[in-house]
């Protein structure tokens, strides 16, 4: 069964108005359709056990007991739209286009129990009838409204009884659906109305909360709504955004920034808690909103030659804790920058690389083959060791250093040198530097010699050990 | 011999029971990441995936250049890689001579904290998809190395098995012991100094670095008269150091003896 709510007269914003109408179906059936701006059409079968009894001593007296509880529906939506300040007509009919047509012939209350569609209808003009129902063009619909007033056809009743072979044969398929729809015959689906979904979820504390175990909770119940919504609307977020209202009046903001849109709770709700966690809220939370940036879903087709990488929910969890473990600004891919300075570089969020498969296999293990003798390899300290050099003829005879793993100390047994760097002179961090490369006898290190680059700073006039080739 | 005999009979008899629970299962043949270095991968076509290769070897020995090798290969066949500094030594430059894909690269740096070091290993184990990944303990103390619990070795071989993921650890001295499927063992030969500006500063050191220098073809040898040029003119220095000859042992599961294996500086100015 379905009920027909057509709103006779809209006060006001004529969309709020439109929006309030939908809202008074949406509590008597989820299964609602926004067939114009002021009809609604709302599934109600099954609805027995709720309003079966609810005015069964009600006012008029019927002759079919099944159609006791429409009616009862039917006074229930006339009375709360009375509440809402609606005047509406409420139609109940076995087919939803039955129940429109008979909720815009302005009766205020009207059940059409099945077989007796033509006896509700029959008597209503034919300029009621909705072609759009029948999903006609309004040219189509324009001629065919015509050609009936010019054959003398003026009411639903009319139509209906008219033969469909002559029906067919001379206005079309189009005709013959309208007369099903004038005869109360037609079937169709509901157009549901889906109520906007938002990416936003914020929910009010009783108790302000102070412990992230508690917050965990609460993350965990916003996010799994937050995406069953993305999912519904087959939607990723590469934006997480936390907003937080706190005990102390003040508000506290985190965003999360993922590389590739996901929409799993689980990590979201790892990530979040780890955010939270090493910067935490000055005080206690009271109120929380999350809000995602919904965005297309990631594409991926790999490959089979294509080397694994780590599957980026996984790495940006893996991120997080090694970014937890030994501190944001130690994780990361490195850019060298475009400067002289020695060791200047910066740490990137290390972000997976494009991946082309064209460089994997036989081929490129020959390359490897014929590649050329490999570079040295070089360890700099972070901060370069101080060191104590004696020079003889202004060159290094003897170096004393000590670091915190070893010591490099002994005769430089062999040493080439200098060479002068210096740059960012307009700077306050201007360097200048004489650099040897040095052999040591180290006495200090388990290796007979160490190779190692030493210098000495221009503006402090102190030397320095780089670090070691190894 | 008896018991032996018992043996065959009695799986002969079950054998129609209990086919393929007697016959012996081949074991698939071992994936391998190639290092780089033609005269390591000709005996051994590279390290093994899904267990720990240990590095071994004192200061100026060779290993990070060997290292250096390993990750230019893998990140040249678009392997993403990680590595996990203990000591915050990892020098960009060289690895960019080195050609390394540093985008491929994810650096972790421990600052001298062991154990944030294995922790984080740990981490990049667990997580999985990774080629690579570098635990660089080689300015680990050796009595530091030695402390190391065994538990994280087997763990670290558990997070392993059956994973495409080659596990390096460069270390002074062998600790991860039954753990490592393969030790490479590596020690300095010589050292390569270009000829025009190097000079000694001791007679007798200098006479037992040319009669080293002497066994090995590829050296450029310092002599007096260089050293006289290079006071007298006192020409400018070009990164003089050039490069220098390492010897790579295989110490487990088999004990190869390699050959020296050369590696040379670049310059990069």
């Amino acid at each position: 069964m379905f009920a027909c709510i057509y709103g006779r007269t809209f006060s006001g914003d004529r969309e709020d108005s439109a929006r309030q109408l939908v809202d008074l179906a949406f509590t008597f059936s989820p299964l609602v359709e926004q067939t114009s701006a002021d009809t609604v059409v709302l599934d109600v079968a099954g609805q027995e056990l709720l309003f079966g009894s609810l005015l069964n001593s009600g006012q008029q007296a019927r002759s079919k007991p099944d159609a006791d509880w429409a009616w009862n529906i039917a006074h229930e939506i006339t009375r709360r739209s009375t509440q809402l300040g609606f005047k509406i007509s409420v139609s109940i009919a076995a087919s939803p286009d039955v129940a429109i047509h008979a909720a815009r012939s302005h009766q205020r209350l009207s059940v059409i129990t099945a077989g007796e569609e033509l006896i509700a209808l029959g008597e209503l003009p034919l300029k009621l009838l909705d072609y759009s129902l029948a999903g006609i063009d309004a040219k189509k619909a324009e001629e065919i409204r015509e050609t009936l007033e010019l054959w003398g056809v003026r009411t639903f009743g009319e139509f209906a009884r008219l033969p469909i072979a002559g029906i067919t044969q001379r206005l079309g398929q189009e005709g013959a659906q309208l007369q099903k729809l004038a005869q109360g015959k037609s079937e169709r689906h509901l157009h549901l109305f889906q109520p906007p979904i938002g990416f936003e979820q914020t929910l009010e504390l009783e108790h302000p909360v102070a412990e992230l175990d508690s917050l965990s909770f609460i993350f965990s119940r916003l996010l799994n709504q937050l995406c069953a919504n993305l999912n519904s609307q087959a939607m990723a977020t590469n934006e997480l955004c936390l907003y937080l209202k706190l005990e102390d009046k003040t508000e506290y903001e985190r965003a999360i920034t993922l590389p590739v849109p996901m929409r799993n709770p689980k990590t979201f709700l790892r990530l979040l808690l780890m955010e939270v966690e090493s910067k935490p809220p000055p005080a206690a939370i009271v109120a929380l909103t999350i809000k995602a940036e919904p965005v297309k879903p990631r594409e991926l087709q790999t490959g089979l030659f294509i080397p694994l990488a780590p599957e980026p929910e996984k790495l940006e969890l893996t991120l997080a804790r090694l970014a937890k473990l030994v501190g944001p600004g130690n994780v990361g891919s490195i850019e060298v920058l475009d400067t002289h300075r020695p060791d200047a570089f910066r740490l990137n969020k290390f972000r997976l690389s494009h991946r082309t498969g064209k460089n994997v296999g036989r081929k490129s293990r020959r390359a490897v083959e014929t590649t050329p003798v490999p570079a040295i390899g070089f360890r700099i300290f972070r901060p370069p060791w101080r060191a104590e050099v004696k020079t003889l003829n202004e060159r290094p005879t003897r170096i004393n250093s000590y670091g915190t793993a070893y010591a490099i100390r002994g005769q430089v047994i062999c040493a080439s040198g200098p060479w002068r760097t210096s740059g960012d002179w307009w700077r306050t961090d201007v360097w200048a530097r004489d650099e040897w490369d040095v052999a040591v006898s180290s006495s200090g290190s388990q290796e007979s010699e160490v190779l190692c680059r030493i210098y000495r700073d221009l503006i402090s006039e102190e030397w320095f050990v780089a670090g070691v080739y190894d | 011999m008896t018991a032996a005999l018992a043996k065959i009979e009695i799986e002969s008899a079950l054998a129609r029971r209990f086919g393929p629970a007697f016959q012996r299962r081949e074991k698939p043949p071992v994936e391998v990441l190639p290092t780089g270095v033609s005269e390591i991968d000709l005996f051994m076509s590279g390290v093994p995936r899904g267990a720990i290769t240990e590095i071994v070897g004192a200061v100026s020995s060779g290993r990070t250049s060997l290292l250096m090798s390993f990750l230019a290969v893998a990140t040249g066949q678009e392997e993403t890689c990680a590595l996990v500094d203990c000591n915050d030594t990892f020098d960009l430059r060289s690895a960019n001579t080195a050609q390394v894909n540093l985008d491929r690269v994810l650096w972790v740096r421990c600052n001298h904290r062991l154990e944030r070091a294995f922790k984080a290993t740990d981490l990049l184990l667990q997580s999985g998809g990774f080629g690579l990944v570098v635990l660089n303990l080689a300015d680990v103390t050796a009595k530091c190395a030695r402390r190391v619990v065994s538990s994280w070795w087997f763990r670290f071989r558990r997070a392993l098995e059956n994973t495409p993921t080659a596990l390096i650890v460069i270390t002074p001295i062998a600790s991860v012991r039954s753990c490592a499927r393969l030790v490479l063992a590596v020690s300095k030969e010589t050292e390569v100094w270009r000829e025009a500006a190097a000079f000694r500063n001791n007679a007798k050191l200098s006479h037992d670095r040319e009669s080293a220098i002497t066994h090995a073809k590829h050296l450029s040898l310092v002599t007096e008269s260089t050293v006289k040029k290079q006071t007298e003119s006192l020409l400018p220095h070009s990164r003089l150091f050039r490069g220098m000859c390492v010897r790579v042992n295989q110490e487990r599961p088999t004990a190869w003896i390699g050959g020296p294996v050369r590696f040379s500086t670049h310059v990069y100015i």
